[in-house]
């Protein structure tokens, strides 16, 4: 009997112990992105595991390709990470499968973040069901880039404002003679052709969930007329943006649509003046749209740690303001200004993607987005390369995502 | 005891050793996975549901639905094509570099080997160098085909439906051509050169020393050369990773990209699953001939 007792009270003290450690031992919390050590989210980690919080953060950085098979693997089996960045349109993948973390009411009693202070876009992303699933951790949008010595040249005095103006510049600009086209931009079969073409759908009235309204239709047979006139390089089809963007700057093509990602290599490469104006419009007057890109922060439903993890996402939402100045980013927070970088040409550049971002629409969201995605690739692949027109191949897409829509 | 460690060393323990090693290397690192990919092909699999096998049966659901997609036949034709104008290429050109170098001319062994750099280059690498050749505005091909007179006008290799297939396969060819040389080139050496002597003392020209005595001699080579150029080209991924994607419009998607686009880009792994066995099927096929091909060999 007391040899039990004595075991007893022996194991307790034990176990005492051990909990003694444990508290005063840190929580240790799980990080995994894509950015390595010149972009924001391993040093802010590494700043935050370094407060003297209790809190050590274990970053690890994932390739962008694994993102989503890795984490969800790791869910699946249990050994998921406290607080992940993913791709803003694959968001709702794992916010609508309770993969993540609903963050709502503690975001309402946060001093750090208010949704009131990020752009639309981009908080639309992180939301699924009316609540809060994550934090956008920075974002980017597509506009209109355009050689001004080549416009200069042709006699054309301002950028496009509508569609229009856009293919007739095109036209002018276009000269074969001396390897430029008018214009360069991606219809590539991948996300990057999505990306490119929704906000063109939106503009016209259309959208993911009615990709074959008539407008949607007239940007897709716009986009035809861009093609099979050759006012764009028929690798089009096969080239993502930063390598169209690349024939942008070789002074190959007079205008490029893509993103403020662009900036430092262009002011890098490009031997001529160039600025940044807002994506054309269908007509005069039409309300503006434009893609939304980057990734959102997000902390897993399988958390032991959620309060030390929002913790985090709050330190890194308070350092906003760093994002472009340390790291080129862009906030996805209406309330920050981009602060001067005295380089005329980039800080012009910058205030129209400002402008921009106002616009810039979420895509999605929707857990079967990557299905949602391939049926607008596919139907803008079969009509630019002659397969199908415009209207068949977007009625197509429409009964394919209808068909997602609808299970 | 003593009998059993005997039996290991020297009689049927050891026989039993050297079958049961490879055999239980191939079960778990081939067997297994092999098994999960046909397991998946008749469940119903999403990101949520990989970490468990026990997943809703749907049976030949999924076949029926990749079946019944309207690029499921045009991605199989341009996976045959693929294939048979590959191995056609890379056989053909393999042949002749492998006969060309069996003349014996100074530096013809060491300019053989220096052929194999292009096996040795990683398929994302050789992808990206032939992606500029191919280019439509800049590309090298384009300008030298311009200059030589054959075209007006730019080829979009890469971006006409037309061409975007045979881009691939232009890039896999002179991926595979050293390989094929290689495992010729061991076959034609191994004919003994009495055979030759024999003929020519007869009075057969080359081309019949060629039919009759080359080409019989390397029926088993030729056999494993055909089989295995099957294997590497339904194998061969990096190429259109980094040269077309698929596109444009699915027009060079083959059935071992198609798989990985519906696992890993729509997260469809069920689908992905069921491309992979009927791809499977094939390369079985494949490694039957391979198998027998070897087998004649070795009776000599």
């Amino acid at each position: 009997m007391f040899k039990t007792t004595s075991l007893i009270v022996a194991l307790a003290s034990v176990s005492l112990l051990s909990l003694n450690a444990a508290a005063q031992e840190d929580v240790t919390i799980t990080i995994w992105s894509l950015d390595d050590e010149k972009q924001p989210a391993l040093n802010l980690a590494r700043e935050f595991s370094e407060m003297d919080n209790g809190i050590t953060v274990d970053y690890r950085q994932i390739q962008f390709d694994d993102v989503v098979s890795e984490s969800m693997r790791a869910f699946a089996t249990g050994q998921a990470p406290d607080i992940i960045a993913v791709d803003n349109p694959e968001h709702a993948l794992f916010a609508a499968r309770g993969a993540f973390l609903d963050i709502t009411d503690m975001v309402a009693n946060s001093q750090a973040i208010d949704p009131d202070n990020y752009f639309p876009g981009p908080l639309n992303s992180v939301s699924w069901d009316g609540k809060i699933f994550g934090v956008p951790k920075a974002t980017n949008t597509i506009a209109l880039y355009y050689n001004k010595d080549l416009f200069a040249a042709a006699g054309i005095d301002a950028p496009p404002q509508t569609w229009a103006e856009l293919v007739e510049d095109a036209r002018t600009l276009t000269d074969p003679a001396n390897n430029v086209y008018g214009l360069a931009f991606s219809a590539k079969a991948s996300e990057e052709g999505t990306f490119q073409f929704l906000p063109w759908a939106q503009m016209a009235g259309g959208g993911y969930d009615n990709i074959n309204a008539a407008g949607a239709v007239e940007a897709l047979e716009t986009w035809k007329v861009i093609l099979d006139e050759k006012l764009a390089s028929p690798d089009t089809l096969t080239r993502g943006q930063w390598d169209s963007t690349g024939t942008f700057n070789s002074g190959n093509a007079a205008m490029v649509i893509s993103g403020p990602w662009e900036l430092n290599r262009m002011l890098d490469e490009s031997k001529f003046d160039w600025g940044v104006a807002l994506l054309p419009v269908p007509e005069e007057g039409a309300p503006r749209s434009s893609a939304m890109g980057d990734f959102n922060w997000a902390i897993f439903s399988s958390s032991k740690h959620p309060d030390e993890a929002f913790q985090a996402l709050e330190y890194f939402a308070s350092q906003d303001d760093r994002l472009f100045p340390e790291f080129g980013q862009l906030p996805a927070r209406s309330d920050i200004a981009i602060p001067e970088t005295g380089i005329a040409l980039k800080d012009a550049a910058l205030k129209v993607f400002q402008e921009q971002l106002q616009y810039a629409q979420a895509r999605g969201p929707h857990p079967e987005w990557p299905k949602i995605s391939k049926a607008i690739q596919d139907a803008i692949q079969s009509a630019l390369t002659g397969q199908m027109s415009a209207k068949n191949a977007l009625d197509q897409a429409a009964s394919t995502i209808s068909g997602v829509l609808g299970s | 005891m003593s009998r059993l460690l005997s039996s290991l060393r020297d009689g049927k323990g050891f026989d039993i050793v050297l079958v049961a090693v490879p055999l239980l290397f191939l079960v778990v690192l081939s067997g297994l996975p092999l098994l999960y990919n046909v397991v998946m092909s008749f469940q119903e699999v999403d990101l949520f549901s990989l970490g468990t096998l026990n997943r809703p049966w749907v049976g030949f659901d999924n076949y029926v639905t990749v079946f019944s997609q309207p690029e499921t036949w045009p991605i199989l034709r341009n996976t045959a094509v693929f294939v048979c104008a590959s191995i056609a290429g890379q056989f053909v050109l393999g042949f002749g570099l492998a006969l060309f170098f069996s003349l014996k001319f100074p530096g013809a062994a060491y300019m053989r080997g220096l052929f194999l750099v292009s096996w040795v280059m990683p398929g994302l690498v050789v992808g990206a160098i032939w992606n500029w050749i191919l280019a439509g505005d800049f590309g090298v091909l384009n300008y030298v085909l311009k200059s030589l007179g054959f075209i007006s006008e730019s080829i979009f290799w890469r971006s006409d439906t037309n061409w975007s297939l045979w881009a691939v396969i232009i890039a896999n060819i002179w991926l595979g051509t050293a390989f094929n040389m290689i495992l010729l080139s061991v076959g034609l050496a191994s004919i003994p050169k009495d055979l030759y002597e024999a003929a020519a003392l007869d009075g057969a020209t080359g081309w019949q020393r060629f039919w009759t005595i080359t080409l019989p001699m390397m029926r088993a080579t030729i056999g494993a050369v055909v089989s295995l150029g099957l294997i590497f080209t339904l194998q061969q991924f990096d190429l259109f990773a980094s040269i077309t994607s698929g596109g444009p419009a699915n027009s060079s998607n083959v059935a071992q990209y198609w798989a990985w686009e519906l696992s890993f880009r729509q997260y469809d792994f069920a689908r992905g699953a069921t491309v992979s066995v009927v791809m499977i099927a094939v390369v079985m096929l494949a490694a039957i001939v391979y198998v027998r091909s070897t087998k004649h060999e070795v009776r000599g």
